[in-house]
């Protein structure tokens, strides 16, 4: 106060009228300068209603307690050091990630000759049909496509009654389901649309001419698509497999279905907390899923970085 | 409208949504009590095992009060969403101890049970249960009740198992279905080692119910999310035993899956008493009574028993089942033996749910 009082005491001159004037012309340049971020407001208020408050309160949360089913706000890191001293959820995430990686890289590596074989093969008013084949699925409801497979893979599904039916086995075998195969099996089969349609996009727009002059010039086929397609394609290839890892990472309808107690994933345990009212657990695991997509998202970023042409 | 040049241009697309919004706003409360017809909508968080779609068609024709269900798996799942809701349901079915705690949290009212005239229709046990009473007032409607035991594949399974102990068998390695309740899975492997009060164990009594389950984890083929998924594993044959509810054995065979038979363990077991309640936010308190009154009757409890194959608390159905020619297996499934509830362990909330579904989570992890 003694320091503000004595302030005042200090003579200031009035400012100049040309100082107040481009002061004034300084304040309307900012808010002009803001007004023209104006456009960006309704997805600001998007952003902010649908992700960052939600994200906000399960971080909030991951740091909380349950106790008798009550959200108790005492802030600690008890749900992390659970989980990093109990090895079953360091098991189960490792198994979540190698079952990702696993079911990403088969659904990569049959939909790239699958969309090779459309896009440059295929007549191009044929190539829209296959597509609508592709995405056929998706017009019936998640849970089915899930429930089709154990009419498939069932002691009493397709393929054992085939192989009895060739006498291959005399009997169902119960090798096809309730296992981690079985869950990469229906993985690949879910998300095998998002990684064609993605790796068609990349494929059409991709000009063959050069691909035919590699060849003219000596390469093989295979050492034309190594060096000539893929690099190209390099943007296509990392979307198609954000699009098909990251949703695999949060799996837990198909590894309940089809996996078993052999092919659960670290989103079954989530789902248990979540639905034995134990949020703060459930809060923590998410994030800590959550965390390695920054990550990998973070990775990924390079590769989704496209060169300028216009730089000099 | 200023179309430029009769195109919708982004600001015209922007104008038009927000005027729609708002006439849609406006007009909403009107649009509604047109297609509604005065009809109260009682909204219930409840098992598919609880109603049948032309019971509540039929009910909402006699009564005005439409039945519109919402499907929960587990008490716990049904508890947060009422504790999280509130107003948003109407009605609430909840297991046995589990309704005391829906009433001491103040999510539900007690109700002059008598002042229903379906209630007389109820076997006299089902309106004393003790810890459904408040004062003169009851917590619940009763509704169904069931034991949940050991189903087993006799072509498979050559020696009766009679205690949760034989289960363990690596015969069985792979071939055991359950529901994927962890509390409740829990208190079967408390009752498999010994403990008296499986709801409420202390620390030592989990860990030795965790050392069970690990045990029992080779043998176990799936955690079902639904009933139904174990039924059908015993009916397909991938599973051999199946750890369900009574009139399992009717519904694996309706399935078209093989005879399969009971068997309860000496251990003892636990199992559900469930009823309806009303939620004490609800808005329509006042039509519960009504409502309940015609869904509770005979007929569609008979209906009920035969769709679902597990025994229920209405006398007079029994009697009808009787009378309709299925008193053999209403009388097999207990039916008329109400007072069986009572000495199986009923289910409640975990005394520490986090200790219970810590304890789950690290023997069903990877």
């Amino acid at each position: 106060m003694t320091g503000a009082a004595g302030a005042s005491d200090v003579p200031v001159p009035p400012p100049a009228e040309g100082q107040a004037v481009t002061r004034e012309r300084a304040v309307g340049g900012r808010l002009a300068g803001l007004g023209q971020y104006a456009g960006f407001l309704p997805a600001l208020v998007l952003y902010g209603v649908f992700f960052v408050a939600p994200l906000a309160l399960i971080v909030a949360y991951s740091f909380w307690q349950t106790v008798d089913y009550n959200v108790v706000h005492d802030w600690t890191l008890d749900n992390y050091r659970y989980f990093f001293s109990v090895p079953t959820y360091l098991r189960t995430f490792w198994a979540t990630i190698w079952v990702s990686v696993a079911a990403t890289a088969i659904t990569i590596l049959i939909a790239f000759p699958f969309t090779y074989w459309l896009v440059r093969y295929v007549p191009r008013r044929i190539q829209g049909l296959l597509l609508v084949l592709v995405i056929l699925p998706f017009w019936t409801s998640y849970l089915l496509r899930v429930y089709s497979w154990l009419n498939i893979l069932g002691d009493r599904g397709a393929i054992n009654r085939f192989l009895e039916w060739v006498h291959i086995t005399d009997g169902p075998v119960s090798l096809f389901l309730y296992d981690r195969p079985a869950v990469i099996l229906v993985l690949v089969y879910l998300y095998f649309p998002f990684a064609a349609l993605t790796l068609y996009a990349s494929l059409e727009r991709f000009d063959w001419n050069q691909f035919k002059a590699a060849m003219d010039l000596g390469a093989p086929p295979r050492t034309a698509i190594v060096r000539i397609l893929l690099p190209q394609m390099r943007t296509g290839i990392t979307t198609a497999i954000i699009f098909v890892f990251i949703p695999i990472l949060g799996e837990y309808l198909a590894p309940q279905l089809v996996g078993g107690t052999r092919g659960v994933m670290i989103g079954n345990l989530i789902v248990n907390f979540f639905s034995g009212g134990q949020y703060t657990r459930g809060a923590a695991a998410a994030l800590l899923i959550a965390g390695l997509i920054v990550a990998l998202l973070i990775v990924f970023r390079r590769s989704l970085e496209v060169e300028d042409p216009y730089r000099a | 409208m200023p179309l430029s040049e009769g195109r919708l241009n982004r600001a015209d697309l922007l104008k038009l949504g927000a005027a729609g919004a708002i006439g849609l706003t406006a007009a909403g409360p009107a649009l509604g009590r047109t297609f509604t017809r005065q009809a109260t909508t009682l909204n219930m968080l409840t098992w598919s095992d609880h109603y049948a779609n032309d019971q509540l068609k039929a009910v909402a024709k006699a009564t005005a009060l439409q039945g519109r269900p919402t499907l929960f798996s587990d008490n716990s799942d049904a508890y947060l969403k009422i504790k999280q809701t509130g107003s948003q349901f109407d009605i609430v079915s909840g297991d046995a101890l589990w309704v005391p705690k829906y009433l001491k949290d103040g999510l539900t009212e007690s109700f002059d049970l008598s002042s229903l005239p379906v209630s007389k229709q109820l076997y006299p046990i089902a309106r004393q249960f003790p810890f459904w009473k408040d004062g003169s007032n009851y917590m619940g409607y009763p509704f169904s009740w069931s034991t949940v035991q050991i189903y087993y594949n006799p072509k498979y399974v050559k020696v009766k198992p009679d205690s949760w102990h034989a289960i363990l068998d690596r015969k069985y390695a792979g071939k055991i279905s359950l529901e994927n309740l962890p509390t409740d899975v829990m208190a079967i492997a408390g009752l498999a080692t010994g403990t008296k009060k499986p709801y409420s164990m202390s620390t030592a009594e989990i860990s030795r119910a965790k050392g069970y389950l690990k045990a029992l984890k080779p043998n176990v083929l799936k955690l079902a999310s639904q009933n139904n998924e174990v039924i059908r594993a015993l009916a397909d044959g991938s599973a051999w035993i199946g750890i369900t509810n009574l009139g399992s054995d009717d519904r694996v065979k309706d399935a078209g899956g093989p005879v399969v038979k009971q068997s309860y363990p000496k251990e003892g077991t636990v199992g559900f008493i469930d009823s309806e309640q009303i939620v004490k936010a609800s808005k329509n308190k006042t039509s519960f009574e009504r409502f309940q009154n015609a869904m509770q009757q005979a007929p569609w409890i008979a209906k009920n028993f035969i769709t679902n194959g597990r025994p229920l608390f209405n006398e007079k159905a029994y009697k009808l089942l009787v009378n309709q020619g299925h008193g053999d297996r209403a009388t097999r499934l207990l039916y008329n033996q109400p007072e069986k509830a009572l000495k199986m362990t009923i289910k409640g909330p975990a005394g520490d749910e986090q200790a219970y579904l810590d304890a789950f989570n690290e023997v069903f992890g990877a």
